[in-house]
């Protein structure tokens, strides 16, 4: 009666509660063995939860899993790795300063009376980053090497530990398209000898590219499993999202004015290594146009930003803002002709701990609108903070005194947003500004920048989603180890392409040359 | 009834004073245990350790028989109210540094600053030369300028270095401990009028005349009267001038613009960066205004007039200083709270003074009652997780509890140092 | 020159025992900010066992039968002990900031003020004074030419008169106990798992490493090597005094922890150089550095008052020109929670 069960791992109406939401309402997921499995849903669909069901950090109120048709019970990590279970977290679980050896061996260590026998694992990790191609530095630290390396590393972790179920956490927001391809194959090689592989993402491409089948989750909700064989992009995202989902972007063709932002010869040092972030960039934004800087993160478009904004220091070239020279300007005088939504929105973005009409006037507090000799005109505060809520559509559980923390990540940044666009400024900078929203604050993000560009601002748009480049912007820019390899047309060129910009295979920009 | 409980501030006082219970009842059952176990004290006695813990400010002594008596002894209130000052004004300054994220365990070295600074002036200026009301202001703001300064060293090192403020703040503690022990040592300001005591600066009430320190022609704090209401105590219109400057903190905390910047600066550095706060600045700022605090609080204590410096300090440190830290705690930060902590402390402090005077017990078991409110303060954010959880009765479920509000501490980071 | 490297010695290595112990903690994740006062109270557990010992005649016994070896197995014992409350103290800061996720800062500032106000409580009670002994005790304990049976008069050679004669068995095991913790930390299986906790908790979790229980070691570890620290301070600078004063050695310990960069073979330096100036504030006036009878700190008419400022303006002075390249474990002083993953 071995192997009673075709699946190697089922999870059965597994139900999580936390306190006001259930995060999983009955939810099954059952994987054959040798099969890539994709997991689909949005941003707060309850993928999470289940993944950490699976690795014994929640216990769930109702349902069990089973392994190869036995019921387990999981408590910790270590029981899941005892199962054969292993995952590539969406962001990696690595040690920053320890060597890539260190990390791959740490919870798993081979030692004689405690002390650490290296020289086995070595062995084994070479052989292992040989037969499949997933070539490490053992040696280096994991803060040195590339986000692809560090993603081989994780991969190397789990075949270490001879684990059979792999679990890909949004593997591929970090990589460019021709990594993506090697991973694809990778898995297939793996998914050829018998391991069975679950995929967990929300594009839709890599899912009809790789996977056998799809379950798909929808507000902690399952909604079916189907094979891809027999469905299309237009199914799934109706499963995933529960409506018609306009995939494009609707924007008539820009008309661009005059130019508002100009950079020239502009450097931004590292915080992490004596090069410079930023090399030598020149290009400029006009007005009624949406610029794109596109790349793998880590190439210097924070850097540009911050270099830009204010944040940090430029070490060379000149910044020029409707006509003002501001590459010295501190970051509140910069703050006349340009706003800024931020990259990180906890970081940078919002003050957690205050109230949201206190957020709305982060910048603005010293206007004569809101203080009168140094003190805040709390009225006009709380009066202009209910118009943008109102404006602007922002929920939250008490309106203007809502503690910014508490609301939920599309309303954080919807009020970011408002705050930004309201400030009514020739340029407007959006650093991935739609990054872990679902759907509909991403329709409705977009809107709003294209709304803006037409009433004729200048955008300057910075995005890892290589859809959101082609879709939104009017010119592409690409950025590679801190320079500008590319200048391209979004409507002349495709995906493929814009990937071997990315990954500094092609270049059409000299060193040192300008985008216009 | 319900909705005055659901309030916030409620529960932050509920847990203030659920702190303040629980150090208490350690205290005393230390007190108790040490009385079952030493030789030199009876049952009775550590009863009476205890009762004067919970008690010792309505004490007023023994009676023929050697009982304990109580009752109203404006003594020891009015002591209470004027030791309170300078708790007030440490703790003042603790809460404010506090806001803008900064943790100030450098009030005892601006504290010494600011003793440093107005006795410096008030005694070296001749008696006669300016009315006594302008040389006491002279002192008082010469006090509170040299704890301004001191207070910007942590903060400039913080602010450009990113040293962290608590290592930095130790070090001008010791620092200045041992500056103002060599800047008494060599003056000429050692009270030798007195002989009955040694170590000790003159009182700000002895004046210079003629070369020579003579008693009460110095500058004193008013009374107002307060001297009257409680006979035979130290207090001063000092108490007033701390319950001002609460005043003054949460208007300046709470209305004003600047007080929004060293806020968002507090909460989160780097969007207060991102709009364009000087976040450097308001560090730099915040520490200054703090030791400004710390050092009017030294100065409201010895320029009263009554009280001496003693001043081979270089080995220990004010305890006044690192009790801001828990006034400051026990009021959440809240600069009217802090009032109430103050005198609380103080009152402390008066307890201690019963239990020395009246029992084998001392006055240190009072700084363990603080220890401990300062340690329960520590996890405050649970017990008021538990107090809430215990009004609403819906127990979430066991994981669900581990759960922090949101990453509360996760926003803050840790310092770099 | 004997006399300033045996005085550099007495201060450099209980310095840096303690700094060792901030490392175990902070590489753990919890920043120990409470080193002082668990000094000040393994200080005051082990100079209460040895006047226990005391009145209960053993030494006298032990010392006119010319037992040494007893005298230092007692030494040794009262280390233990005094590291043994260091570490069920330290479970106070544990407990507030690991299952309490309490803020680190503020728990260790309570433990600060805790032990003095507990030891001079207890203090007072027991002795009725500020102190708890005035009895040179710390002569029982060194070990002298006499104790290894050599006449009074003879020479031992340099070595031998600089780390034998007037030595403490303590500062030597401390020394040992040192090596022992820093090969620990790097080259076994614990600590590879302590120190990934100190980076990335998450990550050790994921990977099954328990970090509640990672912390609870460091702490109670710190806690351990602070205790003993404090009262190898006590014995050896204080001739085995406890008042509940330790003056700040605690905080400059997590000075030269940070100066040394949370490294054990760097801290052992910077040590060496804290501990340097400690000890000319301290014993600055019987410093004869070229032995030509002169005490040269005391003749340049420098005032007393600076050199004991020294430490600590050094120290201020060294962090600052330090702090922009030191690099603490990231995750130090963040609360691990399990639910936030």
């Amino acid at each position: 009666m071995e192997n009673a069960s075709e699946y190697v791992i089922e999870m059965l109406h597994i139900t999580k509660e936390f306190p006001g939401i259930k995060a999983n309402d009955d939810i099954t997921l059952q994987l054959k063995k040798g099969e890539i499995h994709a997991l689909l849903g949005e941003n707060g669909a309850g993928k999470s939860t289940l993944m950490s069901v699976l690795f014994g950090l929640y216990q769930p109120e109702q349902g069990e899993i089973r392994k190869n048709g036995q019921v387990v019970r999981i408590n910790d990590p270590n029981d899941a790795t005892a199962l054969g279970i292993g995952m590539v977290h969406q962001h990696f679980q690595l040690i920053d300063v320890f060597t890539v050896l260190d990390n791959i061996v740490l919870g798993a260590e081979t030692t004689r009376m405690g002390f650490l026998q290296k020289k086995e694992a070595r062995r084994k990790v070479e052989e292992l980053s040989r037969r499949y191609g997933l070539a490490v530095d053992l040696d280096a630290r994991v803060e040195d090497i590339t986000v692809g390396m560090q993603q081989r590393v994780e991969i190397l972790k789990m075949l270490y530990r001879d684990n059979e179920i792999l679990i890909f956490d949004e593997p591929t927001a970090v990589l460019t398209p021709q990594e993506i391809n090697e991973l694809m194959n990778t898995m297939r090689e793996f998914a050829g000898e018998g391991k069975s592989i679950l995929f967990i993402t929300h594009k839709l491409n890599e899912i009809m590219a790789v996977a056998d089948r799809v379950s798909v989750l929808r507000k902690g909700r399952y909604i079916g499993t189907v094979n891809t064989a027999d469905t299309d992009k237009r199914q799934l995202s109706n499963m995933m999202v529960g409506r018609d989902v306009q995939l494009e972007v609707v924007k008539t063709p820009a008309s661009p004015g005059e130019e508002v932002l100009r950079l020239e010869h502009f450097s931004v040092p590292s915080h992490l290594h004596k090069r410079n972030a930023v090399n030598d960039v020149s290009f400029s934004v006009r007005a009624g146009e949406i610029v794109c800087i596109s790349g793998i993160d880590g190439n210097g478009q924070t850097e540009l930003v911050h270099g830009i904004t204010g944040l940090d220091r430029p070490n060379g070239g000149t910044v020029t803002l409707c006509g003002e020279n501001i590459t010295h300007d501190s970051i509140r005088r910069r703050g006349k002709n340009m706003s800024h939504i931020p990259e990180d929105r906890h970081k940078h973005g919002l003050v957690l701990d205050f109230t949201l009409e206190q957020n709305m006037v982060l910048q603005r507090y010293l206007d004569p609108e809101f203080q009168r000799a140094g003190f805040i005109r709390q009225d006009a505060v709380r009066s202009y903070a209910e118009r943008l809520i109102e404006q602007y559509d922002v929920r939250s559980g008490q309106g203007p005194v809502t503690v910014a923390r508490s609301m939920s990540g599309g309303n954080q940044q919807k009020a970011i947003i408002a705050r930004e666009v309201d400030r009514d400024k020739p340029l407007i900078i959006a650093v991935q500004p739609t990054r872990g929203l679902d759907v509909g604050a991403i329709e409705y993000i977009h809107a709003q920048l294209v709304s803006e560009r037409d009433r004729g601002k200048a955008v300057l748009l910075v995005s890892l989603e290589l859809e959101e480049v082609m879709s939104l912007s009017d010119r592409i820019l690409v950025m590679y180890e801190g320079e500008l390899v590319g200048e391209l047309d979004p409507r002349q060129t495709n995906v493929q392409e814009l990937g071997l910009y990315m990954a500094g295979a092609k270049r059409n920009i000299g060193e040192g040359g300008s985008a216009t | 009834m319900k909705g005055f409980f659901q309030k916030e501030g409620t529960v932050k006082l509920l847990s203030s004073l659920l702190s303040i219970l629980t150090g208490l009842v350690v205290g005393g059952i230390l007190v108790l245990i040490v009385g079952i176990f030493s030789k030199n004290i009876s049952l009775s006695g550590a009863w009476e350790g205890v009762r004067l813990i919970f008690a010792g400010i309505l004490s007023t002594g023994r009676d023929a028989a050697g009982a304990l008596t109580w009752g109203f002894n404006p003594a020891n209130v009015g002591n209470m109210l004027f030791r309170a000052t300078p708790l007030i004004m440490t703790g003042l300054s603790v809460a404010v540094a506090f806001k803008t994220g900064l943790f100030n365990i450098g009030a005892p070295g601006q504290y010494l600053m600011g003793t440093l600074g107005s006795l410096m002036v008030a005694l070296s200026i001749p008696a006669g030369t300016l009315p006594r009301g302008l040389i006491w202001l002279l002192a008082f703001l010469c006090g509170c300028l040299a704890g301004a300064l001191w207070g910007a060293i942590p903060g400039l090192v913080k602010a450009l270095l990113n040293i962290n403020e608590v290592l930095a703040c130790i070090m001008t503690n010791w620092i200045a401990a041992n500056l103002v022990t060599w800047a008494f040592d060599v003056s000429n300001l050692k009270n030798v009028v007195e002989n009955t005591k040694t170590g000790y600066i003159y009182k700000s009430s002895y004046g210079l005349v003629n070369g020579q320190y003579v008693a009460d022609q110095g500058v004193s704090t008013a009374k107002l009267g307060l001297d009257r209401l409680f006979p035979g105590s130290q207090v001063n219109a000092g108490i007033l001038i701390a319950v001002l400057a609460a005043v003054a903190v949460y208007i300046l905390m709470n209305k004003t613009t600047l007080g929004y910047e060293l806020k968002a600066c507090g909460a989160n550095r780097h969007a207060a960066r991102y709009a364009g706060i000087r976040d450097k600045r308001n560090i730099v700022l915040s520490m200054a205004i703090a030791g400004v605090l710390s050092a009017a609080g030294a100065s409201l204590y010895y320029l009263s007039g009554n009280t001496e410096f003693f001043w081979t300090t270089y080995q220990s440190l004010p305890g006044e200083g690192f009790n801001g830290i828990p006034v400051a705690l026990l009021a959440m930060n809240n600069p009217i709270g802090v009032v109430f902590a103050g005198i609380f402390m103080a009152m402390l402090n008066i307890v201690g003074l019963q239990l020395t005077k009246l029992t084998a017990y001392n006055e240190f078991i009072t700084d363990v009652i603080i220890a401990v409110i300062v340690y329960l303060s520590a996890f405050s954010l649970v017990i008021r997780m538990l107090l809430t959880r215990r009004r609403h009765r819906e127990a979430p479920p066991a994981q669900a509890q581990a759960k922090p509000p949101e990453g509360a501490e996760n926003a803050k980071g840790g310092d770099e140092t | 020159m004997t006399f300033l490297i045996q005085q550099l010695l007495l201060y450099a290595v209980p310095l840096m025992i303690v700094a060792l112990a901030g490392v175990f903690a902070e590489r753990s994740g919890i920043i120990n900010l409470a080193l002082e006062g668990i000094m000040i109270f393994g200080a005051f557990v082990g100079v209460l066992f040895v006047r226990a010992m005391a009145e209960t005649e053993v030494f006298s016994a032990a010392k006119s039968a010319g037992n040494y070896l007893t005298l230092q197995g007692l030494e040794v014992l009262a280390m233990l002990l005094s590291a043994a409350m260091g570490a069920l103290f330290s479970l106070l800061l544990s407990f507030a900031s690991i299952n309490l996720r309490a803020d680190q800062t503020i728990g260790g500032t309570a433990l600060n003020l805790m032990a003095p106000a507990l030891v001079l409580f207890l203090v007072r009670i027991l002795a009725n004074q500020n102190t708890l002994f005035s009895v040179d005790a710390a002569s029982w304990f060194m070990i002298k030419k006499t104790t290894l049976g050599y006449d009074r008069k003879a020479d031992l050679g340099f070595l031998g008169n600089t780390f034998v004669d007037k030595s403490y068995i303590a500062t030597y095991i401390c020394i040992v106990l040192f090596i022992v913790l820093s090969v620990i930390l790097y080259k076994t299986r614990f600590g590879l798992r302590l120190r990934s906790c100190g980076e990335n908790p998450q990550a050790a979790d994921s990977l099954g490493i328990n970090v509640y229980r990672m912390r609870y070691a460091g702490t109670t570890i710190s806690g351990a090597l602070a205790g003993m620290g404090g009262f190898v301070y006590a014995l050896t600078t204080a001739n085995c005094t406890a008042n509940g004063d330790v003056a700040g050695f605690g905080f400059l310990a997590l000075a030269v922890m940070i100066f040394g960069n949370w490294k054990p073979l760097n801290i052992a330096l910077a040590s060496l150089l804290f501990g340097l100036f400690k000890c000319i504030a301290a014993t600055y006036t019987s410093i004869d550095i070229n032995g030509d009878g002169h005490f040269w700190l005391v003749d340049i008419g420098v005032s007393p008052h600076l050199y004991r400022m020294l430490p600590y303006l050094i120290t201020l002075l060294v962090l600052a020109f330090t702090s922009k390249k030191s690099r603490a474990p990231k995750a130090e002083g963040i609360p691990y929670d399990k639910g936030s993953r």
